[in-house]
């Protein structure tokens, strides 16, 4: 008989000992893998629309004046100093009257009474794709602002600012939940794994008496933590993307699901959880076999 | 590798010249109980002794320090020529294996059966499954328990559990087995095919202290029987000279 077969013999003779709580464990741990995953997911989501959004991103300065040659090369030589710009663009007032009447199309004739510089002129900035973080966006327009001559920097401010107010939310939700991941996963294994200990003192101390080595003993208990991460984890990552195939199949058509473009996490992504449940659980198990298994 | 050198001392040291060796020992209890108080003695390996003295003279105190289940308060104590209470860890555990004790109050695991009961010491070091399966039908065969192989410990009678409790201290082939009142609850019928089973283990190279109230057993032996008596040795002496 080998190490390994008496290992897994008695972790069999632990889950059937106390399968109530090994139950309810695993569900704690995989639901607490579902309620973190779905958020993450989620996150990881909204981060990437951020970016698709931002990647078509500009800004526009509108100027009081039509700037002449040396006031557009003053401009333009601040804001490089700022930083450099993918693309930067001057637009006159009779530019951006015609731009306008070519929007309109067949409705042009309601500008012929319109003087052909009631528009202001504009400075249209692409910016880098290093600068698209919304602070810093926000800080460039705050720059533009203050430049001589500029009126007001439009870029779509309200939208993005409250987008990126919604992922911030967000972030302390994936940073709440796993949190709350780990201290279920950990506290839930180390209780029963404590449970189990406590119910088998009279074996655990003839196994001593015997002569069982430590990792005889105490093995059994670290695989429990692991089989619970394992489990836990799996479980509630399938639960997950049940519920993301559900949810991309009712709400297909028009709507956010598809301007979003709404993936599952990669598989590295999915190893990664996994083995961080796992991790977690063989803590919890290695604290209560610390605490309670006394050799 | 490693661990076979360290089974290989063990080995050389369990057939060395004195099993058991013990030095001025005592043990006290709080608050102030003196169990056993300067005991002096050796037991040679392959030796059968007898320990014996009233109900509450100190045997079941001196096996445990033997086992190393408990601390001796004050003095040395080396089993197979080992200072038993400085080991630990593996070590302890090889030793351990090697040690068979059979402990007055049973220490069975009442929700297993018969047969597991005895199989768990043979389990912690490895033995393979058949072999195990073999050893403990012969064990209950001798100590006429067969029926009970699958019966939980906690169903059986006292005489019962006792013969199961010696056939879990002798099933690994041990070098030292340490028996605490192995017939207390036994007719002398059933007490003969104990005292067998003892003898043949005994035969085949082990150790053996037996600490009894029963005179039928040692009485009329040619082996050493040491008496105690209020946790200090009365005498030691070779029966049949008593
Ligand atoms: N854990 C303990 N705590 C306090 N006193 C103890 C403890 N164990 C043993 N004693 C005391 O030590 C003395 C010796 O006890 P021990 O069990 O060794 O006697 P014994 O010779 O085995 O008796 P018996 O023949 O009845 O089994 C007794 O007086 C007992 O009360
Ligand atoms: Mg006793």
């Amino acid at each position: 008989m080998n190490f390994w077969f008496a290992v897994i013999r008695q972790t069999g003779r632990n889950l059937r000992q106390t399968w109530s709580s090994q139950v309810m464990t695993f569900l704690t741990v995989s639901l607490s893998v579902l309620i973190f995953a779905f958020f993450s997911l989620i996150y990881t989501n909204m981060i990437g629309a951020g970016d698709r959004l931002t990647d078509d991103l500009s800004l526009i300065v509108y100027l009081e004046d039509e700037p002449g040659e040396a006031m557009k090369e003053q401009l333009r030589r601040k804001i490089l100093n700022f930083d450099e710009v993918e693309e930067l663009r001057f637009i006159s007032r009779e530019e951006a009257y015609e731009r306008f009447a070519k929007q309109l199309g067949e409705n042009s004739d309601v500008l012929l009474d319109m003087p052909t510089d009631f528009l202001p002129a504009s400075i249209e900035i692409v910016p880098l794709k290093s600068l698209r973080g919304y602070s810093q966006i926000k800080l460039f327009s705050e720059y533009l602002t203050s430049l001589p001559g500029t009126e007001k920097v439009q870029y779509g401010q309200e939208w993005i600012e409250r987008f990126y107010h919604f992922v911030r939310l967000l972030t302390i939700v994936v940073i709440l939940s796993g949190t709350l991941l780990i201290l279920t996963a950990t506290f839930m294994v180390a209780y029963t794994i404590r449970l189990t200990i406590l119910g088998r003192q009279d074996e655990l101390e003839l196994l001593k008496l015997v002569g069982a080595t430590n990792s005889y003993i105490q093995t059994p208990f670290l695989i429990e933590g692991i089989l619970q991460g394992l489990m836990g984890s799996v479980i509630g990552l399938i639960a997950l993307y049940g519920l993301f195939q559900w949810i991309s199949t009712r709400f297909t058509g028009p709507g956010i699901l598809n301007l979003f473009q709404f993936d599952f996490f990669s598989p590295l992504i999915l190893i990664a959880i996994v083995l961080a449940s796992i991790s977690l659980c063989a803590f919890g198990s290695y604290t209560s076999i610390r605490k309670f298994l006394q050799i | 590798m490693e661990m076979e050198a360290q089974e290989n001392t063990v080995q050389q040291k369990l057939s060395g010249n004195n099993m058991i060796e013990m030095i001025k020992v005592s043990r006290s209890y709080p608050p102030d109980i003196q169990a056993l108080k300067d005991i002096s003695f050796s037991v040679e390996t392959g030796e059968m002794f007898f320990l014996i003295g009233r109900s509450g003279a100190g045997k079941t105190t001196l096996l445990k320090l033997i086992c190393n289940m408990e601390m001796p308060t004050n003095g040395l104590i080396e089993v197979a020529g080992y200072n038993i209470n400085s080991l630990k860890g593996k070590d302890l555990a090889l030793l351990r294996q090697r040690i068979g004790v059979a402990y007055q109050d049973f220490k069975l695991l009442n929700d297993r059966t018969v047969a597991e009961n005895i199989a768990i010491a043979m389990e912690v070091s490895y033995k393979k499954q058949r072999a195990i399966k073999q050893r403990v039908r012969d064990l209950l065969d001798q100590l006429q328990l067969t029926s009970k192989h699958d019966l939980l410990t906690g169903e059986l009678s006292r005489g019962e559990q006792q013969r199961v409790t010696l056939a879990r201290s002798v099933a690994n082939s041990p070098r030292l087995i340490l028996v605490d009142e192995p017939t207390g609850n036994l007719d002398s019928t059933t007490t003969e095919k104990v005292m067998d089973l003892l003898t043949r283990s005994n035969k085949a190279g082990a150790t053996i202290v037996i600490a009894t109230h029963d005179a039928s057993i040692y009485e009329n032996s040619n082996k050493r029987i040491m008496e105690l008596r209020d946790g200090m040795i009365h005498s030691l002496v070779r029966g049949n000279t008593i």
